[in-house]
């Protein structure tokens, strides 16, 4: 194992990782306003078609991403006027989005495109290198050397941090979803925080989608997204409900999974069933040595009723 | 008043739903014109877990069922994307509806297959990459399989890959493991080597990689990625979408460069110009195998046999070759692939 190999191997990581970012962070909006969103798979499939036909019509790969947060946040507003103003089940009304937005995407794609089966491929977005910083050993090509979408995933990360933990704003935010009657008694618009966290959840998992689209794959298939929903509602748990934690998890999530792949093209006679295994092993030994001391947002999940006691 | 209002919107998002027709909504249902030939219009149902627009298998099996009922009038539709629990009831749909041929193009489909051909004897079923012994175990006797040689499928592109190699290191990335995809890479793995050492190379294949998924083609760009990075230079595959993905992360390589000193051969239709890395295909002739079960359907002489594709029927052959390869290794490479047809290849 040469230093290349361990170099490319962190750069596939990160690759893998910045979707997950993105899909993270939106869950963690959407959790700490006490709302906890099951459905980011669907929004974020959507949001990856969307980003898909935008950059292909426009041939801007921007506007894609910007279609992808305008498609996610009109999805996730069903489920969004569902569980806060109707107060429905919040699982549930996940599930459906999970359900609703992939084949509704399906649909979308074969009005667009007809039965036909030729293959569309669009341009990606470019990278943009950070002068002298992308030159850093080691460091440069993993960081300053990205497209803009990577940058703005780990600005998000940092703007989340300070936002939640060091800004009014943010700990209002934060109040509404570990107790939001006594939020309220306090003068903040419990229900506003609310719409306000699913607008920014479903940008940023419509964002997590469009960024496969539009930054990663020159193709768009059904079932692109491939559980990254899943795994980001895992991320912000393992994370603990921290923006630098999520970004962690994230990473090692990303790191796993290049993993597995680096390791079965050279195997050697090691079945490749071994190495498939690694990401789910890794989560449980994680999981096992960090515990779950610390539970999440205290009203996660529960409607916010203003006339009930 | 909430409560009716959270079930009206349920219920809205479930019709908007059946509306859809689920992720496996591809349902073509086109009349491909005409009918049997005795007043009857047949029709074939195409079931298949990838997508037909993933540039590689999906694509060509959907491409040959729509040349094979256009071809003899018959009317066709089809589910794309469909997952491994649904294949039984998506096809039992399909046999509800009263269509008269199920294709199911992968060995991947076969338990389904034969669950289904036992409870409607009437319903003709053609599996794609059937096992030979597949027919023989359908109580009805209404399952025949489609069997391109997977040895010569490899073969073909094994050949064109030793003589391209000059990393000597040749790669092969598959979907699942199927019988039929680890024929496929022994194959390409034994041309490539024969025809290297033929051209005084010693060639060497890395070990076989499965996504484990036929829609991730960012998986395939990671495999491509860290297969450039042990040295390969030539690919081949069997994994649909995934083959698509490996094709942009050898094309970037190749731009990253400046030249195509990497490429790719696709499967099972002729690709090339689909992506620049594609020096050559090779091409299986689903499209008659498709026509002759739906004229044994239509004839009433459908069941219990195996059809054979291989380079000696047509069914099988090498596609267009790209000008990037060199004039003289093309000449190797048509002459390599007539030993094949003459059944002389490593003799």
């Amino acid at each position: 194992m040469d230093w290349t190999f361990v170099s490319n191997l962190i750069l596939a990581g990160v690759r893998m990782a910045t979707p997950l970012i993105f899909l993270a962070l939106a869950e963690l909006y959407s959790q700490r306003s006490g709302l906890v969103h099951i459905g980011l798979e669907g929004l974020a499939s959507i949001g990856s078609l969307a980003g898909f036909l935008v950059s292909l019509v426009t041939g801007s790969p921007l506007l894609g991403m910007a279609a992808g947060a305008a498609v996610g946040i009109l999805v996730n507003m069903i489920y969004a006027y569902a569980t806060i103003t109707l107060c429905a089940e919040q699982i549930v009304y996940g599930m459906a989005i999970n359900i609703f937005a992939p084949a509704l995407a399906a649909f979308i794609y074969r009005v667009y495109f007809g039965a036909g089966s030729e293959l569309v491929q669009v341009a990606l977005m470019e990278t943009v290198a950070i002068p002298g910083l992308k030159d850093i050993p080691f460091l440069g090509p993993l960081l300053f050397d990205q497209t803009p979408m990577v940058y703005l995933a780990y600005a998000l990360v940092i703007f989340t941090a300070i936002y939640f933990n060091k800004t009014k704003s943010g700990l209002n935010f934060k109040a509404v979803g570990e107790h939001p009657k006594a939020a309220a008694t306090l003068g903040i618009n419990v229900i506003g925080v609310r719409y306000a966290a699913s607008v920014i959840c479903g940008a940023l998992a419509g964002m997590g989608g469009a960024y496969l689209t539009t930054c990663y794959t020159t193709t768009y298939v059904d079932g692109n997204v491939a559980g990254r929903g899943f795994i980001a509602l895992a991320a912000v748990i393992f994370g603990r409900w921290s923006a630098g934690g999520v970004l962690l998890a994230c990473l090692f999530f990303g790191f796993c999974d290049a993993l597995q792949i680096r390791l079965q093209v050279g195997s050697f006679g090691v079945p490749y069933q071994f190495f498939q295994m690694i990401p789910y092993l890794a989560t449980v030994v994680v999981l096992g040595i960090i515990g779950m001391r610390k539970a999440g947002p205290k009203a996660s999940g529960k409607p916010y009723r203003r006339e009930e006691r | 008043m909430k409560k009716f209002l959270a079930l009206a919107l349920a219920l809205a998002m479930t019709l908007a739903l059946a509306a859809c027709g689920g992720n496996n909504a591809g349902n073509g249902g086109n009349n491909a014109g005409g009918d049997g030939g005795e007043g009857k219009t047949y029709k074939v149902a195409m079931i298949c877990d990838s997508s037909i627009s993933d540039g590689g298998w999906g694509m060509s099996c959907y491409n040959a069922m729509v040349d094979a009922a256009e071809a003899n009038g018959w009317e066709y539709t089809y589910s794309d994307m469909i997952a491994q629990s649904a294949y039984y009831d998506t096809i039992v749909s399909y046999c509800d509806q009263g269509v008269d041929l199920i294709y199911a193009p992968g060995n991947q489909y076969t338990d389904a297959v034969l669950q289904a051909a036992a409870e409607y004897p009437d319903i003709a079923f053609a599996l794609l990459n059937g096992g030979e012994n597949t027919p023989g175990e359908a109580e009805n006797g209404n399952v025949t399989s489609l069997l391109p040689d997977a040895q010569q499928v490899g073969w073909i592109a094994g050949a064109l890959a030793g003589l391209m190699t000059e990393t000597n290191i040749v790669a092969f990335i598959g979907g699942m493991e199927l019988d039929t995809t680890k024929g496929k890479y022994e194959g390409y793995v034994e041309s490539a080597i024969y025809v290297g050492e033929q051209e005084g190379k010693t060639v060497s294949a890395l070990d076989i990689v499965y996504s484990g998924d036929f829609s991730a083609s960012d998986k395939g760009i990671e495999f491509a990625k860290a297969m450039i990075d042990q040295g390969a230079d030539v690919f081949f595959g069997d994994a649909s979408a995934v083959d698509s993905g490996a094709r942009q992360a050898i094309d970037e390589a190749n731009a990253a460069s400046g030249s195509v000193k990497i490429y790719d051969i696709a499967q099972p239709s002729d690709l090339l110009g689909q992506n620049e890395c594609i020096i050559g295909s090779q091409v299986t002739d689903n499209s008659s195998m498709v026509g002759l079960c739906m004229q044994a359907v239509a004839d009433g002489s459908f069941g219990g046999e195996v059809i054979y594709g291989t380079l000696q029927n047509g069914a099988l052959s090498a596609g267009a070759v790209s000008d990037l390869v060199p004039a003289e290794k093309q000449e190797a490479y048509q002459s390599y692939i007539q030993q094949m047809v003459d059944g002389t290849f490593m003799q």
